[in-house]
C-alpha cells in the first residue's frame, strides 16, 4: 500500500496544499481505519487492500462522458478537467469558491473529524490536488439541472473533490456521476451546504467497470427550512464503499434519502448513513434497497441521532434487501439512538427473495420467467430510480440495470 | 403446439391424475374431458381439490405430478412450463388475483397479450395499436381507462380484480379457461358484469372451466356438465341440475354419497 507509506512518511505527495497538509498529519499516526470498529468490521479486508494498490495518478487521459450532451439547458461539468465556471444570470448564479472559501469550509468540517468515521475523506483530501477539487457557490432559483462527473483513470487511483455551497432561497437539480474504469480506484468526497430555505433534489449514480473500486463520500449540512433530497444508485463495482452524513444543524430540516447498492459475482458494495439531528422538528424518511447476487456481498448500516434538543423529530428510517441467491449475502443494520421524549421515529429492515406467487401470475399469463424476473425487478429499481433528479429523461439507468441483472 | 384436431376432439383431457405437494396427496385420479364449446362445472368444498386441480392444469411449479396426464389439444403437457402452456391457449383466472406492485398493468397486459400472439404468429403489437385493442375489450368488462395506469391489481376492490382478470381472458383469447371461484367477493351487478363477460368471450371453439362454490354463477353461465369433487377425486358428474340438487342438499350429500358408493 503504497498510499499509506506516503501518507506515513510524509515524503512523496508534493506540492501540498494546506488541506492535505491537515489531513496528511491527522493520518499520520495511524493511517488506516481500525479493522475492528463498528464501521469497517463488515470490509472485505483483500478487496479494500486492492482500492489502496494503485497509485495516485498525476497525469489523466482526456474524459469523454459516456453521453452526450443532449439538453444546451443543462450545466455539465467534469471534475479535473473544466472546472472554471463562472455563471452570472438574471435568476441565478454559479461561482467557483476562492481557494480561501474552500479550505475554510473543508477545514470547519474536518477539525472536529474522527480518524476511524472519517477516514474517507481524510485519505481523499490528503490525495486531491487544487485542480481536482470543485467548488461552486450557487445563488438564486431556475438554475438548470447541473451534471458533475468524476471518473478513474486506467490502473490508478484517483482523488476528486466537490464542494457545493447552496445560498439562501436557492434550490437545485444536481446529478452526480461516478465512474469507475477497468483496474482502477476512485475516492470522492461530497460536502454539500445548505443555507436556509434552500432545496436541493441531489442524484448520485457510481458505476464502475471490470475490478473498479470506489470509495464515496458525502456530508451535508443543513440550515433550518432546508429540504435535501437524494437518490442514490451505487453498481458494478468490485469494491464500493459510500458513506452519507448528514446534519440538520439547527433542526427544522427535511431529508429525503432513496438508495440502491446492485452487487454480482463476488461485489461487496456498502452503505454507511448517519443522521443527527440538532434540532426540533426535523424530518426524514430514508429507504435503502439491496439486490444481491451470485457470491456477493451487500452491507447497510444506519444511524440516526435524536438528542434531547431534538423534540418533535420525524424520522423514518427503513432497509428492503432482495436475495437473489442462495451464496450471496446482505448485512444490514438500520439503528435509532433517541434521548429526546417527544418525537416519532421508525425503523425496520426485511430480506426477501422474488416472490414466487407474483412469478407464476405473470408466467400463467406468457410471461417467461426471465421476463417475469425482469418486471419484477424493474418494479423493484423504479421506485429509487424515478428519485434521482436529471436522469429520468436520458441516462436509461433501468436498461443499464436491467441488462446487468 | 399449434392445433391440428378436427373440431370434434378435445381440447383439454384430465386422465386419471394424481398429484402432492411436500409429500401430501392432494389429487387422487381425477378425470375430465372438455370438447370445443363446452361449460363445465366444478363444485366442491374448501380444501377438495378445485384449485390445485385449477394450478395443476396451469403448471404451477410447487405440485408434483405422480401419476396420470394432462393433455391439451392432444398433446401431453405433463411437463410444460407455466408460460409454455400459457401461450398455446390454457388461462387460469385466480380466485385471488395477485398484486404486483411498481408494474404496469397496461405493460404487463401487452406483454401477455404479446406472448399469445407470437405463439400464433401474429404481428406483436406496440404500445399505440395494443391501447387501442385493450380500450376495445375494456368494454366487455366495464372497466375504466384509470385502471390500465395502475400496478397490476394493487390497490383493487375485489371486483375490479376479478373483472381484470376477466379482461385479460378477452387479451388472450385462450381455446380453454379455468375460472377458479370468478364469483367469490362480487356483488350481484359485478357478477352479471363478470358472467356476461365470459359469455361474450366464449365460443363454439373454446372450452370453460368454472370452478365455484354457488349456484349464483351457474344461474347465469348455464354448464353442459357439473362435477362434484371431493377428497382429491370427481365423485359425481351430471349436468346441470347437479348443481341445483346440491345447492338444496348440502356438501353433507356427497359424505353419504361417498359412503353408499
Amino acid at each position: 500500500m503504497e498510499i499509506i507509506e506516503k501518507i506515513k512518511t510524509n515524503k512523496s505527495i508534493v506540492n501540498q496544499t494546506e488541506i492535505q497538509r491537515f489531513c496528511i498529519k491527522k493520518l499520520q499516526s495511524s493511517p488506516l481505519p481500525n479493522p475492528k470498529s463498528e464501521l469497517w468490521r463488515l470490509t472485505n479486508k483483500s478487496k479494500f487492500s486492492k482500492f489502496l494498490d494503485y497509485s495516485v495518478n498525476k497525469k489523466e487521459p482526456k474524459f469523454d462522458t459516456p453521453y452526450p450532451k443532449t439538453s444546451q439547458n443543462t450545466i455539465r461539468l467534469i471534475i479535473g478537467e473544466n472546472c472554471q465556471i463562472k455563471l452570472i444570470e438574471k435568476k441565478y448564479s454559479i461561482q467557483q469558491l476562492s481557494e480561501d472559501e474552500l479550505f475554510n469550509h473543508i477545514k470547519e468540517q474536518i477539525s472536529f473529524c474522527d480518524q476511524n468515521e472519517n477516514w474517507s475523506d481524510l485519505l481523499n483530501l490528503s490525495l486531491s490536488c487544487t485542480k481536482n477539487i470543485l467548488g461552486l457557490k450557487i445563488n438564486g432559483s431556475k438554475i438548470p439541472p447541473i451534471e458533475i462527473f468524476s471518473h478513474a483513470s486506467i490502473n490508478s487511483l484517483n482523488a476528486k473533490t466537490l464542494v457545493i455551497f447552496l445560498e439562501k432561497n436557492c434550490d437545485i437539480d444536481l446529478l452526480q456521476v461516478n465512474l469507475g474504469k477497468e483496474n482502477s480506484s476512485l475516492s470522492q468526497s461530497t460536502f454539500f451546504f445548505l443555507k436556509e430555505n434552500s432545496s436541493v433534489n441531489h442524484g448520485v449514480v457510481s458505476y464502475g467497470e471490470h475490478k473498479s473500486n470506489l470509495l464515496n463520500s458525502l456530508n451535508v449540512i443543513q440550515q433550518k427550512n432546508s429540504e435535501y433530497n437524494l437518490g442514490s444508485l451505487h453498481f458494478k463495482f468490485n469494491y464500493a464503499r459510500f458513506e452519507i452524513r448528514i446534519k440538520q444543524t439547527s433542526g427544522n430540516a427535511k431529508t429525503n434519502i432513496k438508495g440502491m447498492q446492485i452487487t454480482k459475482k463476488d461485489e461487496q458494495i456498502s452503505t454507511y448513513t448517519k443522521i443527527d439531528f440538532n434540532g426540533p422538528n426535523g424530518f426524514l424518511d430514508q429507504i435503502n434497497k439491496s439486490l444481491a447476487d451470485d457470491k456477493s456481498h451487500a452491507i447497510f448500516e444506519g444511524s440516526i441521532k435524536v438528542p434531547k434538543i431534538a423534540q418533535k423529530t420525524d424520522a423514518c428510517q427503513l432497509s428492503r434487501n432482495l436475495l437473489l441467491s442462495k451464496f450471496a449475502q446482505i448485512d444490514t443494520k438500520p439503528q435509532l439512538e433517541i434521548i429526546a421524549d417527544d418525537v416519532k421515529c421508525k425503523h425496520g429492515a426485511t430480506i426477501s427473495q422474488l416472490n414466487e406467487e407474483e412469478l407464476f401470475y405473470m408466467r400463467t399469463r406468457g410471461i417467461t420467467l426471465p421476463e417475469a424476473s425482469k418486471l419484477q425487478l424493474s418494479s423493484y429499481f423504479q421506485e429509487i430510480i424515478s428519485f434521482i433528479p436529471v436522469s429520468k429523461d436520458r441516462w436509461d439507468l433501468l436498461d443499464k440495470l436491467l441488462n446487468d441483472n | 403446439m399449434q392445433s391440428k384436431m378436427k373440431e370434434s376432439d378435445p381440447i383439454l383431457e384430465v386422465e386419471n391424475l394424481s398429484a402432492s405437494t411436500d409429500n401430501l396427496p392432494i389429487l387422487k385420479g381425477v378425470s375430465i374431458t372438455v370438447y370445443p364449446g363446452e361449460i363445465h362445472a366444478i363444485m366442491g368444498r374448501n380444501g377438495c381439490g378445485k384449485s390445485t386441480l385449477s394450478k395443476i392444469i396451469a403448471g404451477h411449479p410447487s405440485y408434483n405430478i405422480t401419476n396420470g396426464d394432462i393433455k391439451f389439444l392432444g398433446e401431453n403437457i405433463n411437463s410444460l412450463e407455466p408460460e409454455e402452456r400459457a401461450q398455446s391457449g390454457i388461462f387460469l383466472g385466480f380466485q385471488y388475483p395477485i398484486e404486483i406492485p411498481g408494474v404496469s398493468n397496461l405493460e404487463f397486459l401487452r406483454v401477455s397479450t404479446n406472448a399469445r400472439r407470437k405463439f400464433l404468429n401474429k404481428e406483436e403489437l406496440d404500445t399505440f395499436d395494443f391501447e387501442e385493442l385493450v380500450k376495445e375489450k375494456l368494454e366487455l368488462v366495464k372497466m375504466d381507462n384509470a385502471f390500465l395506469s395502475r400496478s397490476v391489481n394493487q390497490g383493487f376492490s375485489g371486483g375490479e380484480k376479478k373483472r381484470n382478470e376477466i379482461l385479460q381472458m378477452a387479451l388472450l383469447e385462450p381455446k380453454i379457461a379455468i375460472l377458479d371461484e370468478t364469483d367469490s367477493g362480487l356483488d350481484i351487478d359485478a357478477l352479471r358484469i363478470v358472467a356476461s363477460g365470459i359469455k361474450k368471450i366464449a365460443n363454439t371453439q373454446t372450452g370453460i372451466i368454472l370452478i365455484t362454490h354457488y349456484q349464483r354463477l351457474l344461474d347465469e353461465i348455464k354448464p353442459n356438465y357439473v362435477h362434484v369433487m371431493s377428497d382429491g377425486k370427481i365423485i359425481k358428474t351430471g349436468g346441470s341440475d347437479l348443481a341445483l340438487e346440491l345447492e338444496k342438499k348440502g356438501y353433507e350429500w356427497t359424505d353419504n354419497y361417498i359412503k353408499q358408493s
